[in-house]
C-alpha cells in the first residue's frame, strides 16, 4: 500500500528528486523500501551475506538506471522489487551461489518466519492471516513465482500442474490478498 | 481481446506474482500504458503482492546503508565537482558488477590461457630442437658404430694376414711380369703343409670386360687351377684365399674368360714365378 510506505514523501516527489540525481533521495528511498526489498531478497537467496550483496547491487542498479524507470508502465515499488527479484533470482541460479550454499549447508526456509512484518503493517495483518486466507496450493503457486522466480509454464512443467490450474490459483491468490489487505475479506 | 476479457484472463495477477516471462511482461506493460483501466487493475494486483512482500520485510543490518550510500556517492557523476570527479574516477573503478569473483576468474583464466599458449609454443620449439639434436646424435652414433665395425673387421683381417705372414710354413712366391707385361707382379703365399694358398700385392692391369685373371699352379709341368682372382679385395689388407694346392713348382696367372678355363690360355700369361726350393 503506497500510503504505508510514503509517509515522509510522496512517490511522485521522490521520483522527481531521483531523476534530478539527488543523493539524499536515495537515502529516503532506502529508508522507505530497504526492509521490504531485503526481506524479499532474503526469501529468495536464504543467506544474509548474499542478500546484503544483492540489496547493494539492486540499489546501485536502481540509482544508475533510474532513467529507465517509466511511471506510465508501473509503480516505482513494482519496478524496484522487480529489479531486486531479478538480481536475487539471477544470483541463486549462478554457479557462485550454488558453490557458496553447498559449502555453507544452509537449510532452506530459515527465514520463512514473519518477523519484522509488523513494523510495516499498521493493520497488523501477518503471514498467519495470509495462510488462513489462502489455501496451501494457492500460496505455493505465488511463492514459487515470487520467491523462486519460476514462470507459470515452468511451474506447470516442474510440478505437473496444468497451466490453466496454475493461472487460476495465481489469480485467486492475488485477488484474495488484495481483498485481505483492503480489509474487505 | 476486450479489457474485460483481458482482466478476467488472470494475466495481471500473474504479472504481479512474477509468473510471466520477459516478453509476456512487456506485453502487459504496453497494455497498461495504453489503458487506464488495465493500469488500475495492474496496480491493484501489484499492490497486493507488494503488501504480501512487506509481510516478509526484514530490516537489513544498519552498516549496509552507509556502504550503499557511499557507493551511490561514488557513482554519481552529476553531483561531483571537477576535483572530486577525478577522485571519483579513481574510486569508481570497481563498481558493483566488478566485485563478482567471476570477472577476476575470467580474467585470470584468459591470462592463464595466454601464458599456457606461450609456454606451449616455447616448449614445442625446444622439443623440436631436441628432436633434431637427437636425430643428429643418432646418425653420428650409427656412423661411429659402422666405423668401429669396419675397423674391427679390418683389424681382424690384419690379424689374419699377420698370422699368415709370420707363419714360416708359408712360402712367399714372387710372380714377375712376363715380357709383354713387365709392370705386372704379384705375391703368392703357399703353405705346402696345409696346402693353403693366398695371394697379395696384386699389380695387374684391370681385366677387360668379360675377362678374369686365373691362378695356376704348375706341378711337374701340368697347370692346375688354383682359383679365380677377385680384384675387389685388393684395397683391403686381406689376403685372398685361393684353392688348395698340394704340390707345385711354380705359379702363374693368365687372363681367361669370366668363370675361368680348364686349361690356361698361354698367350694371355701375365705373371709367373717359381717356388724357391
Amino acid at each position: 500500500m503506497p500510503d504505508n510506505l510514503t509517509q515522509k514523501i510522496s512517490e511522485e516527489a521522490l521520483v522527481a528528486r531521483l531523476r534530478a540525481k539527488d543523493n539524499l533521495a536515495v537515502s529516503l528511498l532506502y529508508d522507505m523500501y530497504s526492509a521490504t526489498l531485503y526481506g524479499v531478497i532474503l526469501q529468495i537467496v536464504k543467506t544474509e551475506e548474499i542478500a546484503e550483496d544483492v540489496l547493494q547491487e539492486a540499489f546501485l542498479k536502481i540509482w544508475k538506471s533510474f532513467d529507465r524507470y517509466d511511471e506510465e508502465k508501473g509503480r516505482l515499488f513494482t519496478w524496484m522489487i522487480n529489479i531486486s527479484r531479478n538480481l536475487a533470482i539471477d544470483k541463486i541460479r549462478s554457479k557462485e551461489y550454488r558453490m557458496r550454499v553447498s559449502t555453507d549447508a544452509i537449510a532452506p526456509g530459515d527465514y520463512h518466519s514473519d518477523f519484522g512484518s509488523n513494523a510495516f503493517n499498521p493493520d497488523h495483518i501477518g503471514l498467519r492471516d495470509v495462510v488462513e486466507t489462502l489455501n496451501p496450493d494457492q500460496k505455493k503457486i505465488i511463492d514459487l513465482m515470487y520467491f523462486k522466480g519460476l514462470t507459470q509454464s515452468e511451474i506447470s512443467e516442474e510440478y505437473n500442474i496444468p497451466l490453466g490450474t496454475v493461472k487460476t490459483r495465481a489469480r485467486s491468490a492475488v485477488k484474495l490478498l488484495s481483498k485481505l489487505f483492503k480489509g474487505s475479506v | 481481446m476486450s479489457n474485460e476479457e483481458y482482466l478476467a484472463s488472470g494475466i495481471l495477477e500473474l504479472y504481479a506474482a512474477g509468473g510471466l516471462s520477459q516478453a509476456e511482461r512487456e506485453e502487459v506493460e504496453l497494455r497498461a500504458a495504453n489503458s487506464p483501466e488495465v493500469r488500475a487493475a495492474l496496480d491493484e494486483a501489484c499492490a497486493a503482492m507488494e503488501t504480501y512482500a512487506q509481510l516478509h520485510a526484514v530490516a537489513p543490518r544498519p552498516y549496509l546503508k552507509d556502504k550503499i550510500m557511499a557507493q551511490v556517492q561514488e557513482t554519481n557523476p552529476v553531483a561531483a565537482t571537477p576535483e572530486q570527479n577525478s577522485e571519483a574516477a579513481v574510486y569508481s573503478l570497481p563498481p558493483a558488477e566488478e566485485t563478482s569473483p567471476y570477472k577476476w576468474m575470467f580474467a585470470a583464466s584468459i591470462a592463464l590461457f595466454l601464458i599456457s599458449g606461450l609456454l606451449s609454443y616455447h616448449f614445442y620449439n625446444k622439443w623440436q630442437q631436441t628432436e633434431d639434436l637427437l636425430a643428429t646424435a643418432r646418425a653420428s652414433e650409427q656412423l661411429m658404430a659402422q666405423n668401429v665395425q669396419t675397423t674391427s673387421l679390418r683389424s681382424e683381417q690384419l690379424q689374419e694376414t699377420l698370422a699368415i705372414l709370420r707363419n714360416p710354413d708359408y712360402q712367399p712366391v714372387e710372380l714377375e711380369g712376363v715380357e709383354t707385361h713387365p709392370d705386372a707382379n704379384m705375391l703368392v703365399y703357399w703353405n705346402p703343409q696345409n696346402q693353403e694358398v693366398y695371394i697379395d700385392e696384386l699389380t695387374l692391369p684391370a681385366p677387360p670386360t668379360g675377362m678374369q685373371y686365373q691362378l695356376w699352379a704348375l706341378d711337374n709341368g701340368n697347370p692346375v687351377d688354383a682359383g679365380m682372382i677377385s680384384l675387389a679385395g685388393t684395397t683391403t689388407a686381406k689376403l685372398q684365399k685361393m684353392k688348395q694346392i698340394s704340390s707345385a713348382q711354380a705359379f702363374a696367372v693368365t687372363l681367361e674368360p669370366m668363370g675361368g678355363s680348364v686349361n690356361p690360355t698361354l698367350e694371355q700369361l701375365m705373371v709367373m714365378g717359381k717356388v724357391k726350393s
